[in-house]
């Protein structure tokens, strides 16, 4: 009997100490592919005005009408 | 195809004459033989052997003649440039695209897009990126990050879930040899290493691993090239091997051939195309070994203003596609 509850006890220790490894790992693939999903979405709709923005401050700057006049 | 067929009956243009002009008894004796010079070979120094080509342009030659970027329907480009580095395209298509069936029938939908892209190229740093109108986003990011070191993003992305597609490289090029590391999404990791040989030959190789299904390959690849001709040979371990070669005829023409065969899918592909760059037009046409000939003209009206014609005909499948467009600006 007594043997039985130190196997059962010493089963629920390892068991814990497993379970805290494994949710860590958990939590940083789940932060991981948060961020990713948030880049892609800000990559999606910001890369074109980003090339946009950094093309009009480039030299010699462009006046913002060449932006939607098609001479 | 009657238009391909029948510009490669027409005779080629004539080549300039090789041999130098008879000269007289005079100007014999009085300057040196050219034999001479031609026949004593050009001393090689092994130390100092030139830069390869890239790996993923090995056979960038024969990819350009027998490839063109052949379209069905109307395409109309429009680039305006800002400024020396920044410019915007618009660009128009309606036509049929192809969608990929099981069956052996080829399955067309119409479609009609108006995409819109911006431009900047800088020594240093290249951004281009298109967005459609259904969303999609075409993202190219090329960096020099020292004189040697060179980093390359790519990336598609959709408004679909799971279909959006991205990869990094890292380029590095020695004196004579290149190296490149890829790492896209899905798990896929490559790399590849090419090295000149000889002033002549370079020989590469590739690896890479697929992560979510466990695939892996390796890949080899040689290439030889002189003034007037590259030939070169790709062998991979998912079962392919490719070989090309691209003769220079002329300076205005160059036929290429190009033979490719799957061992997993007992698949075989030989193709045989010519391109003739002349001062007004580039005509680029094949003929391939599906029954599928090709052709793809690009005329210069003006200065800027360009004509495209494309047509394919598959015999095979009865397929017959015809394309018709006109690119505006640089």
């Amino acid at each position: 009997m007594a043997s039985n509850v130190s196997l059962k006890g010493k089963e629920k220790a390892g068991k814990g100490s497993k379970s805290s490894e494994e949710r860590s790992a958990k939590c940083v693939k789940e932060w991981s592919t948060w961020a990713m999903k948030k880049a892609k979405v800000i990559t999606h709709y910001g890369f074109i005005p980003l090339i946009v923005i950094i093309g009009m401050n480039s030299e010699p700057k462009p006046q913002l009408y060449q932006l939607l006049s098609p001479v | 195809m009657g238009s391909s067929v029948s510009h490669a009956a027409a005779p080629p243009p004539p080549l300039p004459s090789p041999s130098p002009p008879p000269s007289s008894v005079g100007l014999a004796a009085a300057l040196p033989p050219k034999q001479d010079e031609k026949a004593e070979p050009e001393k090689v120094d092994w130390l100092n052997l030139p830069c390869p080509i890239p790996f993923e342009e090995i056979q960038r030659e024969a990819l350009m003649s027998l490839k063109p970027e052949l379209f069905e329907g109307l395409r109309f480009d429009f680039t305006k440039g800002l400024n020396q580095r920044f410019s915007l395209s618009h660009s128009v298509f309606m036509g049929s695209m192809e969608v990929p069936s099981q069956s052996s029938d080829t399955l067309k939908v119409p479609t009609a897009h108006y995409e819109f892209g911006a431009n900047f190229l800088d020594p240093k740093l290249m951004l281009v990126g298109r967005v459609l109108t259904d969303g999609r986003l075409n993202a190219r990011v090329k960096c020099d990050l020292t004189d040697n070191l060179t980093m390359k993003i790519n990336a598609q992305l959709t408004n679909e879930p799971h279909f959006s597609q991205g990869m990094f490289n890292f380029d590095y090029k020695g004196t004579d040899f290149r190296s490149q590391l890829q790492i896209g999404n899905n798990a896929f990791y490559g790399g590849n290493y090419i090295q000149s040989i000889s002033p002549h030959l370079s020989l590469g190789t590739e690896i890479f691993w697929l992560g979510h299904q466990r695939k892996s390959g390796i890949g080899f690849a040689a290439r030889y090239n002189t003034d007037n001709m590259v030939a070169t040979g790709q062998v991979a371990s998912t079962g392919i091997v490719a070989l090309s070669y691209v003769q220079k005829v002329s300076e205005k023409v160059s036929l290429a051939s190009d033979f490719m065969y799957n061992h997993l899918t007992q698949d075989v592909t030989s193709s045989f195309g010519y391109d003739y760059i002349l001062r007004q037009c580039r005509l680029r046409g094949k003929i391939d070994s599906n029954g599928v000939f090709a052709a793809f003209l690009e005329e210069r009206l003006n200065m800027g203003v360009n004509f495209i014609l494309s047509a394919e005909v598959d015999h095979r499948k009865k397929d017959y596609k015809f394309g018709f467009g006109m690119t505006v600006g640089e």
